[in-house]
């Protein structure tokens, strides 16, 4: 009798194990991994792939937000004057999407006037772009692969399962190796500037489809704490601290970094860098910069941050330029500047991506 | 013909879990299935066990968050020894072979990574005092290591070696702490009362990700069971209730804490076990959380279910030592 017994219980056991929400149907996915890298079906890498970690999560385990919903400027009172958001501008439609929320999700899917965009964001790095969400010239969406790369997020794409290496700005594996997004202008500031430069804007809101404590940095104090890493990079830079973030112009592999301090209240600049010339504008909390081109070079800038007319700064021809480059006033009004190929970074990464940026100097 | 029938009962489970895709283990239980019972000299205890961890429950602190979409697997083997040296002093080997399973389940689609393989061991030296706690009690200390067997570097199949939470082993040397307590009241003889607790003092892995040092957070645990045994259809079964305190404290990088790591959890333990013979034991008990604390936003365990044989050897009587 006992034996039977126990011949029912081992039964029982397996097959409750057996219904535990565990199924073989994505057997077939080739994008898993089964721990045999022999299987390897997307062997090249354009970056090496002893320094892509593995970050956790797994591959969508930090989901992005692609049904993203938007309240007005007076409806998100979650953010605080001096919190972070990422700007992006189409015709009159302004949008920010609060750090915040970008830590948990790292990439939404948006869609800006029937404009597919990307914004994605690498909380390790503090790195954020804008780009269309295209691969191939074919609509898609991006998400979190759970790789990284010298810190840095690493996304895919969706219709091609790529993967992209953020900061890098390039196809680093798959079917669309080598090829490059398709850049948008954002800006990364405080709340408190962005809304007065654009008071109807409109703010990502934390109904995002995903249970989050949106009010807890899921980095403890990773943003601030210059010795510590959770991935660390293959080399490090110690020019300035790790963690400080800095303003980057980016021309292939070369860097040339602007310090927030150096701005203090308000300042314009016009530099040279990789025989290019750019005009970088801004304060403690912002800055932009954009290439100067044909009569563009002669002009000569000064900073006059106008919140109520959306103002950053001005020329000596009398043109009023907004923080996207654009002549809202003057006899250029209308005209735009070319944004420089940029982005707000921690130092140890622009570095490390970028090796031995240079740096402004007064 | 009991041998014989546990040979097949071993490959059994074994063939059940090779090809068991089905079932799956966060966690290897090393500090769980530590600490089999202490006999007299020359007895020798093999076990072997199954365990299935199931972890799909997200919380941020005490609170369940609203997403399942995360299931963190662990299903392991495990092989478990002891010999009593003396009346006293017994070994113990706990030796294991794990499987790592994350599953993302997210906009459509199914992502998974998986490792799989020998794991970490235990040895475990205990000592027996006999009535320390009066008539019809046991107390036992012990002191063990955990010994890095496992694999730290497994790779997924792209060549990128996983995190350490995926790896089968940890690449460091613990220490282990073990104390476990007895009593049977005259009221009821079969009925035990019994506490135990192990502390694990993790070591560091000084080569994780070639570039950096992992540290898993040192770990507290304690048990408090009550168990009674009873006839059932002519067998001898146990039956215990126990409840579990988990303690963890947060993993280190470089000797940084690592958020969404560590945390304090309450289990209740339902077991239940029956003698196939008089050497032979099976065992089957549950793990179900009561309460979860963690740090930060982390998978907490969902259950865990754990089967097993425990096979006992007992010294052949030397009748030349019979004072006549």
């Amino acid at each position: 009798m006992k034996k039977n017994v126990f011949y029912v219980l081992i039964l029982l056991f397996f097959t409750s194990c057996s219904s535990s929400g565990e199924n073989d149907s994505f057997q077939s996915n080739p994008n898993n991994n089964d721990g045999n890298p022999s299987s390897d079906n997307t062997p090249n890498w354009l970056i090496p792939v002893s320094e892509v970690r593995d970050g956790g999560p797994g591959k969508d385990g930090i989901p992005s937000i692609d049904n993203p919903q938007f309240i007005t400027a007076s409806e998100a009172n979650f953010i605080n004057a001096s919190d972070l958001v990422v700007g992006i501008v189409d015709g009159n439609e302004a949008r920010a999407y609060p750090h915040q929320i970008l830590d948990w999700h790292e990439i939404v899917n948006d869609d800006i006037n029937g404009n597919a965009v990307t914004i994605n964001y690498c909380p390790l790095t503090g790195t954020a772009f804008g780009w269309k969400s295209e691969s191939n010239g074919v609509k898609t969406t991006f998400g979190v692969s759970g790789l990284l790369y010298n810190a840095n997020l690493i996304l895919y794409d969706r219709s091609t399962d790529s993967n992209w290496s953020q900061l890098r700005l390039e196809c680093v594996n798959g079917e669309l190796i080598s090829q490059k997004p398709k850049l948008l202008n954002v800006v990364e500031t405080t709340w408190d500037i962005w809304k007065t430069l654009y008071p109807n804007t409109k703010v990502l809101s934390l109904q995002t489809g995903f249970s989050r404590q949106y009010s807890v940095y899921p980095y403890g104090d990773y943003a601030v704490n210059n010795a510590r890493f959770i991935f660390r990079p293959s080399i490090l830079n110690n020019d300035l601290p790790n963690k400080e973030r800095v303003y980057g112009i980016i021309d292939d592999n070369k860097s040339r970094a602007y310090q927030f301090s150096k701005f203090g209240t308000g300042k314009v600049i016009k530099d040279t860098f990789n025989n290019k010339n750019y005009v970088v504008a801004g304060n403690q909390s912002l800055i932009y910069a954009f290439e100067l081109t044909g009569d563009y070079i002669n002009l000569n800038f000064e900073y006059d941050f106008n919140s109520s007319e959306g103002v950053f700064f001005k020329d000596d021809e009398g043109n009023k330029w907004d923080v996207f480059g654009k002549a809202i006033a003057g006899p250029r009004k209308g005209e735009t500047l070319t944004g420089a190929k940029s982005v707000v970074s921690y130092w140890f990464a622009l570095a490390v991506f970028y090796p031995n940026p240079l740096i402004y100097q007064d | 013909m009991y041998p014989q029938r546990f040979i097949i009962l071993i490959v059994l489970l074994l063939f059940l879990n090779v090809n068991a895709q089905t079932c799956c283990s966060g966690g290897i239980p090393l500090s769980n299935n530590i600490g089999l019972p202490n006999y007299e000299k020359g007895t020798l205890q093999v076990g072997l066990s199954y365990d299935y961890n199931n972890l799909n429950t997200l919380n941020e602190g005490s609170n369940t968050l609203n997403d399942n979409s995360r299931l963190r697997i662990t299903h392991s083997v495990l092989l478990n020894t002891s010999y009593s040296i003396t009346d006293h002093l017994s070994a113990e080997g706990l030796f294991t072979w794990v499987s790592q399973r994350r599953k993302i389940t997210q906009f459509g689609n199914q992502n998974l990574d998986k490792t799989s393989g020998v794991g970490d061991a235990v040895i475990l030296m205990k000592y027996n005092f006999n009535k320390v706690l009066g008539a019809s009690s046991s107390f036992a200390l012990g002191l063990g290591a955990k010994l890095p067997l496992g694999s730290s570097t497994k790779k997924n199949n792209q060549g990128i070696t996983l995190n350490a939470d995926l790896q089968p082993g940890s690449n460091a040397w613990d220490v282990i702490y073990w104390l476990s307590s007895s009593k049977n009241f005259d009221f009821r003889p079969s009925f035990t009362f019994s506490t135990r607790f192990t502390y694990r003092g993790t070591g560091t892995n000084n080569t994780y990700l070639e570039n950096s040092t992992y540290k898993f957070g040192n770990e507290f645990q304690a048990f408090l069971g009550f168990s009674d045994e009873f006839l059932l259809l002519k067998t001898i079964v146990n039956t215990s209730i126990s409840f579990k305190y988990r303690n963890a404290i947060k993993d280190k990088i470089d000797g940084f804490d690592l958020d969404n790591t560590g945390g304090d959890w309450v289990f209740l333990i339902p077991s239940f076990s029956m003698a196939l013979s008089p050497n032979l034991s099976f065992s089957v008990k549950a793990e179900l959380p009561l309460y979860s604390h963690v740090d930060g936003t982390q998978l907490t365990p969902t259950y865990r279910l754990t089967t097993g044989l425990l096979y006992r050897i007992k010294p052949r009587l030397k009748l030349g030592l019979i004072n006549i």
